[in-house]
């Protein structure tokens, strides 16, 4: 229930609780593709990038959405292929997406039309910058590192290219 | 200054005004009234970057701001001098009638960024970004990433990589003995400044076709002890840490099937708009991609060779009794 408080207020629902972990299987791939990360170093790499750049002036308002959730969000977004909205709408429906999100517990409220809007997530994402991203890659290694399952001391390094997706026309680029 | 600032916001904010009167209405902008407003508003903003810069000095020698603060604004006014810098060399190509070029992305104002496969407009290809990735060639752990604005010579890449790879080993509190080799690359590392750069951080650069013969993935004592005097690594490198890093190599499919992974979770076309988006469209990609990876190890579902390669490396082996519990 640890990051239940972190939550939206409409995620408190009055039917009965659901234990996330007990639900999902062991063996599940989004499930084992989540233990990997080291979330509470993470988390906390992001947390202080954040306040460190934005520095909230009161603390007042509504209590935001856990970091967790978010960064897992859009790391899942990009495991599943889905957009913020089909991201958004399988943490209201998937046990295993609730699991990678680290919510631990639910309680089953049919009434409750989403937990994390996807105008949230594209919001927490504006807030990731470039050094942030390389602490948490790097956070990331390290972490793999640490276990043994990963050695950097052969490494091969390459470039490749992708390609460019937007391509808006206006009036200022015909200028 | 405070007053100067205020002064210089109405001035810019009547220029728009103006700008915005022109057009009302018309359903279209003209171009002339934009080139006009454009050149005004960078005649009556000149003044900005002085103040800005003047007041970059005040927030250093500020007594009643804290450091964090000093922080912030100064980081903050690095961002706005640099944006307007961006934004003021555009309006002036603009200003002057310079067209575009056939390439452009999105609009005016984006950073540019440089085509690498130039074609038609219905081409997949047009645009494109080219990023860097440093990986562990057995698995395919990606340790780091680069995405550059425009299209920067290939060995630029090199050392940003390695310094991203060494920080994230700098962050590794349990084992001490983590350090790179060596590192392989096909055309970014024929560069011979960069390969003494390498080379005084103690990596060796094999791998590297220097000659039209094909590099020995056994190589004698004789070719060992060559490499390593050559490297100027006598002494840092053991003959043994010479071998392996033949053996690793540079391979062209092991590198494609690391593109392969990271275009099927998204990376073969950027969603997110400019280079930030980019960046972190890119980041998260790797991250995923990592972390299946890092399933894979843990399922020990690699290859033979990956296999071999680790155990020569002495990296662990997932122990399947091993006590699961709820890392969640």
């Amino acid at each position: 229930m640890r990051l239940l408080r972190h939550l939206q207020h409409w995620f408190t629902g009055q039917g009965f609780h659901l234990a996330v972990a007990d639900f999902v299987p062991e063996t599940h791939p989004v499930r084992q593709w989540a233990d990997t990360f080291p979330w509470a170093a993470l988390g906390a790499a992001v947390e202080r990038s954040v306040a460190q750049r934005f520095p909230t002036p009161t603390a007042r308002g509504r209590v935001p959405v856990a970091t967790r959730v978010l960064l897992a969000l859009e790391l899942l977004k990009h495991e599943l292929h889905c957009s913020d909205e089909q991201i958004c709408s399988q943490l209201r429906t998937d046990l295993a997406v609730m699991y990678a999100c680290g919510i631990e517990e639910v309680r089953v409220e049919r009434s409750q039309g989403h937990f994390v809007l996807p105008e949230v997530l594209a919001q927490f994402r504006t807030r990731i910058d470039a050094a942030l991203m390389d602490e948490l890659l790097a956070l990331q290694a390290a972490a793999a590192m640490e276990q043994g399952l990963v050695s950097p001391a052969h490494l091969v390094v390459d470039t490749f290219p992708s390609e460019q997706g937007s391509q808006r026309v206006n009036d200022a680029a015909t200028l | 200054m405070k007053a100067q600032a205020q002064h210089l916001q109405r001035d810019l904010a009547k220029i728009m005004r103006r700008f915005g009167r022109q057009c009302r209405g018309q359903s279209k902008v003209f171009v002339s009234v934009v080139r006009q407003t454009e050149t005004q508003l960078l005649t009556t903003g000149s003044p900005v970057v002085g103040l800005a810069r003047a007041a970059q000095v005040q927030v250093q020698s500020a007594a009643q701001l804290t450091a964090a603060q000093r922080q912030r604004w100064a980081t903050q006014l690095t961002v706005a001098l640099a944006a307007h810098q961006q934004i003021a060399t555009q309006s002036r190509r603009l200003t002057h009638g310079k067209p575009l070029p056939q390439c452009k992305i999105v609009n005016a104002y984006d950073p540019t960024i440089a085509p690498i496969c130039k074609g038609k407009s219905n081409c997949p290809t047009q645009f494109g970004r080219k990023p860097g990735i440093i990986a562990e060639p057995a698995t395919g752990f990606l340790c780091a990433f680069a995405l550059p604005v425009g299209n920067p010579a290939d060995p630029s890449y090199v050392v940003p990589l390695v310094t991203k790879v060494q920080h994230a080993m700098a962050l590794v509190a349990g084992r001490s003995a983590v350090a790179i080799h060596s590192l392989a690359g096909e055309l970014a590392l024929n560069d011979a400044t960069l390969r003494e750069t390498l080379h005084t951080r103690g990596i060796l650069t094999v791998g590297i076709p220097q000659t039209v013969e094909p590099l020995l993935p056994a190589p004698t004592p004789e070719e060992i002890r060559r490499m390593l005097h050559a490297a100027g690594l006598h002494g840092k490198r053991t003959p043994y840490q010479v071998q392996l890093a033949c053996a690793s190599g540079y391979s062209r499919p092991v590198v494609e099937s690391l593109i392969a992974s990271l275009l099927g979770r998204g990376a073969a076309r950027i969603t997110y708009k400019g280079q930030h988006g980019a960046t972190v469209q890119m980041g998260m990609t790797v991250m995923a991609h990592n972390a299946a990876t890092v399933v894979r190890i843990q399922h020990n579902r690699l290859s033979t060779r990956a296999q071999k390669f680790r155990h020569l490396l002495r990296l662990k082996r997932h122990n399947s009794n091993e006590f699961k519990v709820v890392k969640n």
